[in-house]
């Protein structure tokens, strides 16, 4: 059975069709890349997987549940959307850390305010709070930041801050991983760092959807990749085929656009 | 005679704090309540409350301290003030306190505006209610971008509470006018001065150190 | 926190009121939730009575404030008709005449200063009763107030330094010189049926400040005044009054139409004969003053 599996999603801003019906699956360890011209609706597809956007049409299915189908009339509740939230995390491309928390801070804050919820929170309270802290600065060694534990955010590269913010992102301990092109806020010769901590998630069997410009990365660290243009999965397959050999001109077009 | 003086600037002066202090207390919450009724997205109830801001703001506090205290009486014909210290005091706060949080919600709508959306949609993705992100990402956010403006406003409003004495309320310059009349007396006045250097240089190193208190991070 | 709860009240009602553009038509349904910021006062404001006094006030002014029971004085601080003695209780011709006045139908004289450029408005509003504090009776006073019939003389003079009076003898002399006036009063409208040059300050007190200052040449204020405060052992020993422009008289001032105007008539004509009110000016320096009924 397949990790994630969205069936024909849409997405309408008013009379502006985004997404126009997607369908992908994909399985537990997989890392599948985006690419596709702007405005082709990466993004939007991203945030509807993330419910920061609520689809018009399609489901939206993980390890077999049902997070969203738009043939159940009854709606989401808040408090619904919050708990679909935490199947996925989301890395942006403009990192959107918080500037008042620390490295560290950033990481443990949703996790202290889930562990609330926790039954026997109050019992537990101190081992709790150091179980999570424990586990974010492990997340920060991942990622490479195990000295930068108590730095903000502005004293913190982009890089940095773009690690500290997939630390952030894997707290919670998703099931799927998205980034939205993660190093394109990133000067050129940041961008190795951020990428290098995305291929080691990748070896480690993190399940990932990537957003990205970055075609060589898209071809070494990928298992699917997804051309998107005008809001629907133009192209699918194996790396090496999609982006050595599309099949569609479109394809072929926009590939021909990253050759120079 | 100095003792005098300083007995009643000191005592004029009390009325001065208590205007400022009670303004704030009641301005800085109401502010709030205002500019959520301005960033409220239905036009219902955002329209009425922009044109309130609008009014309050583009008239002068003088002109609002006469409407609310002599208005009443003279269109409702029911002066519901009476004529003592404590009617005068109580309109006079309400004058205060409106205009005040008139400007400190259009400043308090600029600081949460400002807060860039990524903030908020980082908080929802790791699954944060709309409570915790307000208290535990964009609040402090918020806080450091409004204090200098809200700052300014503060240190103008120790000087406003002069206004006060328009609907006789006896505050440091009606009490130092007074010499003038009764003693022919002009340095009381001139004096009054000094009591408001002192409290707005006291005020601004407060604020200065709330802003220091805040610089440990950058938005 | 009732405070607090009042002052919500008080703040809602405001937005009604701003809401309704000010129509008078919000009355009825405001005023009981406006009452509550003045009933929770200390009770010496009598608020209780506010209510049933302002009603009545349509009809009869006078049994308004009996039953109030206080007769609320509009005054400035301004020696010698208002001013106060050493242990803050307020004195001085006007005032003793007041209280004299406010014991003869039955009630409390208390004194309020008000800013005396609002002294309509405050009567108008209700805020108080009475106008009492050496009001030259002007066409626009007679126009805005029922005004009493004079009972003290004065005159608008010139102030000037005494070391400059001898270059002024007279009024065409004084052309060219620029004088400080109190805005709105007598002796600002004296000064300009001369033609002179005026600059408007608030008070005759601050018109006096001017001269000593420099920043006027000379000012032009009520003789009763300037006999007060210039000269030898007072406030301004340099300064000193020179000539007389006009003679004026003072009145007391009552709301348009007020029947408290009848019973002060009755009142200072009583007084008068009997003497009291020859007593009062004395005790003040004023004998030569007061006017008969």
């Amino acid at each position: 059975m397949a990790l994630l599996e969205v069936k024909d999603l849409r997405k309408n801003f008013d009379s502006l069709q985004v997404l126009k019906g997607v369908s992908f699956e994909m399985d537990q360890g997989e890392t599948v890349s985006i690419i596709g011209p702007s405005g082709g609706g990466k993004t939007t597809l991203l945030r509807c997987l993330n419910f920061l956007e609520i689809p018009s049409a399609g489901s939206i299915r993980v390890k077999g549940e049902t997070l969203f189908d738009s043939a159940d009339r009854r709606g989401l509740s808040e408090r619904e959307i919050r708990q679909n939230r935490l199947h996925f995390g989301l890395v942006f491309q403009n990192f959107n850390l918080f500037p008042q928390y620390t490295a560290l801070g950033n990481v443990s804050l949703a996790p202290r305010l889930q562990a609330k919820e926790r039954p026997d929170f109050k019992a537990r309270r101190k081992e709790i709070f150091d179980q999570i802290e424990e586990h974010s600065i492990e997340l920060l060694r991942r990622v490479g930041l195990g000295d930068k534990l108590n730095y903000y955010p502005h004293q913190l590269s982009g890089g940095q801050q773009q690690r500290v913010a997939i630390a952030r992102a894997l707290a919670l301990t998703p099931d799927v991983l998205f980034f939205d092109e993660p190093t394109s806020a990133l000067d050129p010769e940041l961008t190795g760092e951020v990428l290098n901590v995305i291929r080691q998630l990748a070896r480690e069997k993190m399940t990932m959807v990537v957003v990205t410009h970055e075609m060589s990365f898209a071809e070494a660290v990928s298992d699917q990749v997804l051309f998107i243009d005008g809001g629907v999965i133009a192209e699918q397959g194996p790396p090496a085929r999609v982006l050595r050999a599309p099949l569609e001109e479109r394809t072929r077009q926009f590939l021909r656009g990253y050759e120079k | 005679m100095f003792q005098t003086v300083l007995l009643s600037l000191t005592e004029g002066f009390g009325k001065t704090l208590e205007i400022f202090a009670l303004t704030l207390l009641g301005a800085l919450p109401l502010g709030l309540i205002i500019a959520f009724g301005s960033m409220n997205r239905f036009k219902i109830i955002s329209w009425p409350v922009k044109l309130i801001i609008w009014v309050i703001r583009g008239t002068p506090l003088m002109l609002q301290l006469i409407i609310i205290y002599y208005g009443p009486g003279l269109i409702l014909g029911n002066n519901w003030w009476g004529s003592g210290a404590s009617g005068r005091f109580t309109a006079a706060m309400i004058a205060f306190i409106f205009n005040y949080a008139c400007y400190f919600s259009e400043i308090y709508r600029g600081g949460i505006e400002g807060v860039p959306k990524g903030q908020r949609e980082a908080g929802q993705v790791l699954g944060m209610t709309n409570t915790q992100i307000f208290f535990r990402v964009t609040l402090l956010q918020v806080v450091k971008r409004i204090i200098p403006p809200i700052g300014n406003e503060v240190i103008t409003l120790v000087k406003d509470t002069s206004l006060a004495r328009i609907i006789s309320v006896y505050e440091i310059i009606w009490n130092g006018q007074a010499f003038i009349k009764s003693q022919g007396l002009i340095w009381p006045l001139f004096f009054t001065g000094l009591y408001y250097l002192l409290f707005s240089g006291a005020l601004t190193l407060l604020l200065g150190w709330v802003e220091k208190k805040l610089d440990y991070f950058k938005v | 926190m009732k405070k607090i709860c009042a002052l919500l009240l008080a703040l809602s009602m405001l937005f009604a009121l701003a809401a309704c553009g000010g129509s008078a038509a919000p009355a009825a349904t405001e005023a009981p939730a406006a009452e509550e910021p003045a009933a929770e006062a200390p009770a010496e404001e009598a608020p209780a009575a506010e209510e049933p006094a302002e009603e009545e006030a349509g009809d009869s002014d006078l049994s308004a404030i009996q039953a109030k029971g206080t007769l609320v004085v509009g005054i400035t601080d301004f020696e010698p008709m208002d001013y106060k003695d050493e242990n803050g209780e307020w004195i001085g011709f006007d005032a003793d005449l007041a209280k004299a006045f406010a014991e003869s139908i039955g009630v409390e004289a208390e004194f309020i200063e008000i800013d005396w450029d609002n002294k309509v408005f405050e009567l108008d509003a209700g805020s108080i009763d009475c106008v009492w504090n050496g009001m030259t009776l002007t066409p626009e006073v007679l126009n805005t107030m029922s005004c009493s019939a004079p009972y003290c003389d004065n005159s608008q003079v010139v102030v000037m330094k005494a070391d400059a009076a001898d270059q002024y003898p007279d009024v065409e002399s004084l052309a060219g010189l620029n004088f400080a006036v109190e805005s709105g009063s007598a002796g600002e409208a004296a000064a300009t049926d001369n033609g002179f040059d005026t600059t408007a300050v608030t008070t005759q007190a601050d018109a006096l400040m001017g001269v000593s200052a420099g920043t006027s040449d000379a000012c032009v204020i009520d003789l009763l005044m300037a006999q007060a405060m210039t000269g030898e052992g007072t406030s301004y020993p340099e300064l000193t009054a020179t000539l007389t422009l006009t003679s004026e008289q003072y009145g007391v001032g009552f709301r348009q139409g007020s029947d408290l105007l009848d019973a002060f008539t009755q009142f200072y004509a009583d007084a008068y004969a009997d003497g009291t009110v020859q007593n009062i000016a004395a005790t003040y320096g004023l004998e030569g003053s007061v006017s008969a009924p």
